[in-house]
């Protein structure tokens, strides 16, 4: 009876999801954050959940964790001294970036400062060409005198950043080599194994954002691989990464960028799991929290990713889960404009003093407060009975606008969601359309605590007619943990001509990365019959500036005959530029920049879901309550708790459903159907 | 007309419209050809009205494009009144007849109809990479007469009720240089338009023409509200300032820009007479990119927040006498003009300094840098055209440091990386990074200029390059001194030698080296007040040398040393 625990941190709290390998059986557990050692929440949390579900420490065969150390770190800089190496002549360029600035009118607002010092970055009389062919070999001596001024600084970690590094790694590896001879005691950066790709300045500040996490991750991951190997000294650890697949704690002592942008991920990767349960294809999920709401696409049951992200405002390029953020949660601030316009957001009550009805002094009108006004949240608030929501300081906090647009408070607080909501469906506009898609052909899974409350109107006004409620709202992302694969990205970045000569070029490039991908198995000790292989190239056409991802072959093993005809490859090409950007030119050339490698190893076993126990579910709704839904006129609605609902239920609106984490509205006209999963389908009605 | 749009649809629709812009944005963006479009974002989405008047922009359109939109539609709207129908797209980028600002610059409109009625127009405009000329990239100086920048396209029609008109389509490809990726960048800005087109009469549909109409004329009238609100909190008087262009590349030198701006309640006028008389060379503007510059100095200083529309043209009262510098006519050439532009903000902030100085910022590098590298690619055997903006410093603020290195102003491009400069063109960059000491002492100092090295590999090639702030250097405010000056040098067999401010057609030999050096900015308040540990950075950085502190805050170790005693 083994047990898989995923155990995702967040800044309230952290959430566990443990699933039994053999029976199908799930329990979740939740308990406080400890943000100054996120390591002791998870333990304490893990011995709890194991006590309150009779599971045996020593039955747990893996623990999956999503850690924000990293995120927070870049966020308060709270890292230690970090220094560089670089290209003689481009010190500065960690500095100068793109040469942007981050708002076109705002003259006070900058990018952030580098985390590297200007004095800590030290130039080396070094060079490759575009190529790869040495121009200037670095001289011995020279190199020396880098190690010891980075010695000098006082750095823990350095990164390591030459021009054309991703061509030819040769020099970085020298000075590696010498470094770590002359200076063990510093963590290394490189460039050509962060993120070997063109574009210099992305590609440093990636790799001294790396360099910037090492020292921080190894001492987090010391705390907590040593607690785990206590408690419960079967399981294996795995660390989830921004590209929504997971790493070994080794892995992620010697990438720790790769799991900055790894919140979001796991939520995406645990909506597609659900999305697979419930058998919707494409799905667009929307996440809410307190202060902001998270969108992301999912296409055939795989999550997209993206290469361009930032945290913090410093850019990274590595595999993303392509999740889009705005400023809009459960907490977030009505307001009028200085045109007199109102706007939610993105300012938020956060959590203290939080929404004014939490009664904890906040005085300003929230989204919450506009729910509970309606009658879609209830006054005993999420947590059943635990914090009760007082609706009379939401109505105080609505009045002053209700008086000054002269409307009812109930219609007010109808406006403030139907404000919010136009912010959401213009992010996830942004995130569909942008790369060609239309919304109107997915369906919408709202989660998070306040995702499903504002579903509805968000799928409306993209034209969608389907939405899906996962069982457990509030711990998708635990849930995700859960599922997600082992995985490592690999890429050879050449530019070459798309003809017979590049498709030789292709062959020998994923022959490279066959090799990589094989040692990378064998370490991780991934059986045969668990693997995949996804081949990617990033292409364009010769003359443009912008890279597009083609995934050009995907199975557990990839030789040279799955690589087709350069035709083919050039018409495939052709209908994904068409896809993404609305055109394709067949007759112009195309040229591979990066040739990818996905390596993936399957953990999670799928079993069948456990049946109802029919003796303790009943389905009939709890009670009844008046509720706004789009009349002016409130309606008098059942209210169900969707742990009493049976499978195959058909609930038709109005409706509320209330469960520990959320609660789902069913619209008049609409029909809720409770899945073999439990999850809910919402079928929106016609009527509207 | 329905009843008055309460406060709350009103965002929602506004929200709708704006993301309309925003996604016709991203798809030009990423259809395009032009590295000017896709790397460096050098386009813009509007949405007018019927009349033509600015209702909306994208997020990131550029400021110096919000009125080249308003000048097309006049012309468009003028020319084809009756003839105006569904499926037309209108093009032009002439400066002199068709509203643009200068020819690389191609405006698109595209009219929407419903129910047979016009209702209002989708634009966008991007700065080809080359629109024909004399030199390649179409930006060089040494011209004389707009006809030798490049083709002059008039408005137009492009389509005709959806049918392209490939007559002219042949015209415009004929006349540019790679016309292969210039016609890319024509149906990227084709299929933008196309795309906003739907999106709008999908935003009728939910909404209703009359509540979008309506949703169109509050819009601007609630920004003209907040902008005379934000004049308001100006104190009354008039307040003056003159600067100077270094020159115009063709014999002219000193050229004053001179404003006398009136604040009285909550109206304003900025009034550029005195003005130099139009020049010979390309750094003349036409009134409406004077009108742009001068509205995005008075959105930074005043609320920066503000929405780009019609309600702040409209407010904004500015007098320019035809013929002059900032509002040249026939056949003034004006490739340049943002080097003009870039020095309107720059007076506008000087002559309120006077008037609200914690909102202003000092000079900055004032200046659209320009190199341009072309020859034939010695690897491939074809014409190759590298053309590239840089930044410089940006002027101290009165509570923090200008920032080094940055775009200001009008444009916030985005420099091309080294590895794809080397990648794409026989080029070598050998050096990038600030210019030691270019940053204005003050309490807070200017920001730093850039100095970029480039030599060409295995070939020669030709350079040509536009600068300004090389000689009339970024002035500080209230006692922030001067930042550095930019220039051009060539280093070759000879030796280091200055090139001319606005090179044209250097010729550049296998070994040689050119050497771009952009403008820093002027400091703000005294640089005795400059905090010691500030003064400690600048020297640990070693982005100012021990003369530099020496020289400007030499006083200042001294009378903190006396403090601690």
């Amino acid at each position: 009876m083994g047990w898989t625990i995923g155990v995702d941190v967040g800044g309230t709290f952290t959430d566990f999801y443990a699933a039994n390998d053999e029976s199908g059986a799930v329990h979740v557990g939740k308990t406080s954050s400890t943000p100054s050692n996120p390591a002791q929440a998870i333990l304490t949390g893990l011995s709890d959940i194991c006590k309150q579900h009779d599971i045996s420490l020593d039955d747990i065969t893996r623990l999956s964790h999503g850690t924000t150390v990293g995120t927070n770190a870049l966020i308060q800089r709270s890292g230690d001294t970090v220094a560089l190496i670089t290209t003689k002549g481009f010190r500065d360029l960690l500095e100068i970036g793109r040469q942007t600035r981050p708002h076109m009118y705002d003259l006070q607002r900058d990018h952030p400062v580098p985390l590297v010092d200007r004095e800590n970055r030290i130039e080396l009389e070094e060079r490759m060409d575009a190529q790869g062919d040495v121009v200037t070999a670095p001289a011995r001596e020279a190199i020396e005198k880098a190690i010891d001024e980075v010695i000098k600084t006082g750095a823990t970690a350095c990164a390591i950043g030459f021009l054309f590094a991703f061509r030819n790694p040769a020099h970085e590896q020298l000075v590696a080599e010498i470094m770590r001879e002359k200076a063990p005691h510093i963590a290394l950066s490189l460039s050509s194994e962060v993120q070997s790709e063109f574009r210099e300045y992305e590609r440093l500040s990636t790799t001294v954002l790396n360099a910037y996490l090492q020292p921080i991750m190894s001492k987090y991951l010391q705390t907590l691989e040593d607690g785990v190997s206590r408690q419960a000294a079967s399981a294996t650890l795995g660390i989830n990464q921004s590209s929504g697949g997971l790493m070994s704690p080794q892995r992620s002592r010697e990438l720790p960028v790769r799991t900055a942008l790894s919140g979001p991920a796991a939520g995406a990767v645990g909506a597609a799991h659900v999305a697979r349960q419930a058998d919707r294809h494409n799905i667009i999920t929307l996440d809410i929290g307190g202060t902001s709401a998270d969108v992301a696409l999912i296409r055939n049951f795989e999550v997209d990713v993206a290469f361009d992200r930032d945290v913090a405002g410093f850019p990274i390029r590595l595999p993303s889960v392509d999740v889009e953020t705005v400023g809009a949660g459960g907490g977030s601030i009505a307001w009028f404009d200085r045109d007199g316009l109102l706007k939610m957001g993105p300012v938020s009550a956060g959590a203290t003093p939080g929404p004014a009805c939490y009664g904890q002094g906040g005085e300003r009108p929230t989204v919450t407060d506009a729910n509970l006004l309606l009658g879609r949240l209830s006054t005993r608030g999420l947590l059943d009975g635990d914090m009760g929501l007082d609706a009379d300081l939401s109505r105080a906090a609505y009045q002053p606008i209700a008086d000054e647009l002269g409307f009812s408070v109930e219609k007010t607080a109808r406006g403030a969601l139907g404000v919010m909501v136009a912010n959401m469906v213009r992010t996830i506009r942004t995130i569909s359309v942008e790369r060609g898609h239309d919304p109107r052909e997915f369906v919408l899974m709202p989660f998070g605590g306040a995702g499903p409350l504002h579903a509805r109107d968000v799928a409306i006004s993209l034209g969608m007619r389907e939405m899906v409620v996962p069982a457990a709202p509030g711990i998708v992302c635990a849930q995700g943990l859960l599922v997600s694969d082992l995985k490592e990205d690999f890429v050879v970045s050449r530019r070459f001509a798309l003809n017979d000569a590049g498709i030789k070029i292709l062959r020998d490039a994923l022959a490279y990365l066959n090799k990589r991908a094989a040692i990378w198995f064998k370490q991780e000790k991934a059986p045969a019959d668990v693997r995949m292989l996804q081949l990617v190239v990033d292409a364009r056409y010769v003359g443009q500036n912008f890279e597009l991802a083609v995934p050009i072959a995907s199975a557990p093993s990839l030789g040279t005959t799955d690589i087709r005809s350069a035709n083919e490859l050039h018409i495939l090409f052709c209908d994904s530029h068409e896809t993404a950007y609305g055109y394709a030119s067949p007759d112009d050339g195309v040229e591979i920049v990066n040739v990818r490698l996905s390596a993936s190893a399957r953990l999670f076993k799928e079993s069948d879901p456990v049946a109802d126990d029919a003796s303790v579910l009943d389905g009939k709704p709890r009670e009844h309550r008046s509720v706004f839904f789009n009349d002016d006129e409130a309606v008098e609605t059942a209210v169900y708790s969707r742990a009493e609902l049976i499978s195959g239920q058909t609930i038709n609106g109005p409706a509320i459903i209330e469960q520990l984490d959320t609660t789902t509205p069913v619209y008049p006209g609409d029909s809720a159907t409770v899945t073999p999963h439990r999850h809910l389908i919402i079928t929106i009605g016609e009527g509207e | 007309m329905a009843a008055k749009l309460d406060p709350i649809s009103l965002e929602i629709i506004s929200n709708s419209l704006r993301s309309i812009a925003d996604e016709c944005f991203a798809a030009l963006m990423r259809s395009s050809y032009s590295t000017n479009i896709k790397e460096r974002k050098d386009h813009s989405i509007a949405i007018v009205d019927r009349e033509g008047k600015l209702v909306v922009q994208a997020a990131l359109t550029l400021p110096i494009h919000i009125a080249s939109m308003g000048g097309l539609m006049r012309c468009v709207l003028d020319k084809f009144d009756g003839d105006i129908h569904e499926g037309d797209i209108f093009i032009a980028n002439d400066p002199h007849t068709a509203g643009g600002t200068h020819l690389p610059d191609i405006n698109y409109a595209m009219p929407i109809f419903v129910e047979g009625a016009l209702v209002a127009f989708v634009c966008n405009i991007a700065h080809h990479a080359d629109i024909g000329g004399m030199v390649p990239g179409s930006m060089a100086g040494g011209m004389s007469e707009i006809y030798q920048e490049g083709l002059r396209i008039p408005v137009v029609k492009l389509f005709r009720q959806g049918t392209l008109q490939t007559d002219i389509m042949d015209i415009l490809l004929l006349n540019v240089r790679v016309p292969e990726e210039r016609k890319g960048d024509h149906n990227a800005q084709i299929a933008s338009c196309k795309l906003g087109a739907r999106r709008f009469n999908e935003v009728i549909d939910v909404h209703g023409l009359d509540n979008v109409l309506e949703a169109f004329d509050e819009i601007m009238s609630r920004t003209a509200v907040r902008m005379k609100a934000a004049i308001s909190e100006i104190p009354d008087g008039t307040y003056e300032f003159t600067d100077f262009m270094d020159g115009d590349g063709m014999g002219t030198m000193d050229i004053p820009i001179c404003l006398k701006l009136t604040v009285k309640g909550d109206n304003i006028c900025l009034d550029f007479t005195g003005t130099s008389k139009q020049v010979l060379g390309n750094i003349n503007t036409t009134l409406n990119a004077v009108q742009a510059s001068a509205c995005y100095a008075l959105i930074g200083a005043l609320d920066s927040d503000m929405p780009s529309n019609q309600g702040i043209l409209d407010v904004v009262e500015i007098i320019c006498e035809p013929g002059t510098l900032l509002s040249s006519v026939f056949p003034a050439p004006v490739a340049a003009r943002a080097h003009s532009c870039q020095r309107v903000i720059d007076v506008v902030f000087g002559a309120l300094s006077k008037a609200i100085p914690e909102r202003v910022i000092a000079a900055a590098n004032g200046a659209n840098t320009t190199a341009v590298f072309s020859g034939v690619d010695p690897r491939t055997g074809k014409p190759y055209l590298y053309f590239e903006t840089l930044a410089g410093g940006m002027g101290a603020r009165a509570t923090k440091d200008g920032k080094d290195g940055v775009q200001v102003g009008i444009t916030n491009t985005s420099n091309l990386p080294v590895e794809s400069i080397e990648q794409e063109y026989p080029i070598r960059v050998v050096e990038y990074g600030f210019i030691q000491d270019s940053g204005g002492a003050g309490t807070y100092r200017g920001g730093m200029g850039l100095r970029r090295v480039l030599k060409p590999v295995d070939h020669e090639c030709v350079f040509n390059g536009a600068g300004e702030r090389f000689r009339y250097k970024p002035w500080g405010l209230f006692g922030g001194q001067d930042g550095g000056s930019g220039r051009f040098l060539i280093k070759d067999k000879d030796g280091q030698r200055r090139l001319d401010d606005k090179p044209g057609e250097v010729q550049v030999s296998r070994d040689d080296v050119i050497i771009v050096e952009t403008p820093g900015a002027g400091g703000y308040g005294s640089p005795e007040k400059r905090d010691a540990k500030a003064i400690e950075l600048d020297q640990r950085s070693r982005k100012f040398s021990d003369s530099y502190i020496e020289k400007h805050y030499g006083g200042n170790a001294n009378s903190s040393t006396e403090e601690r005693q």
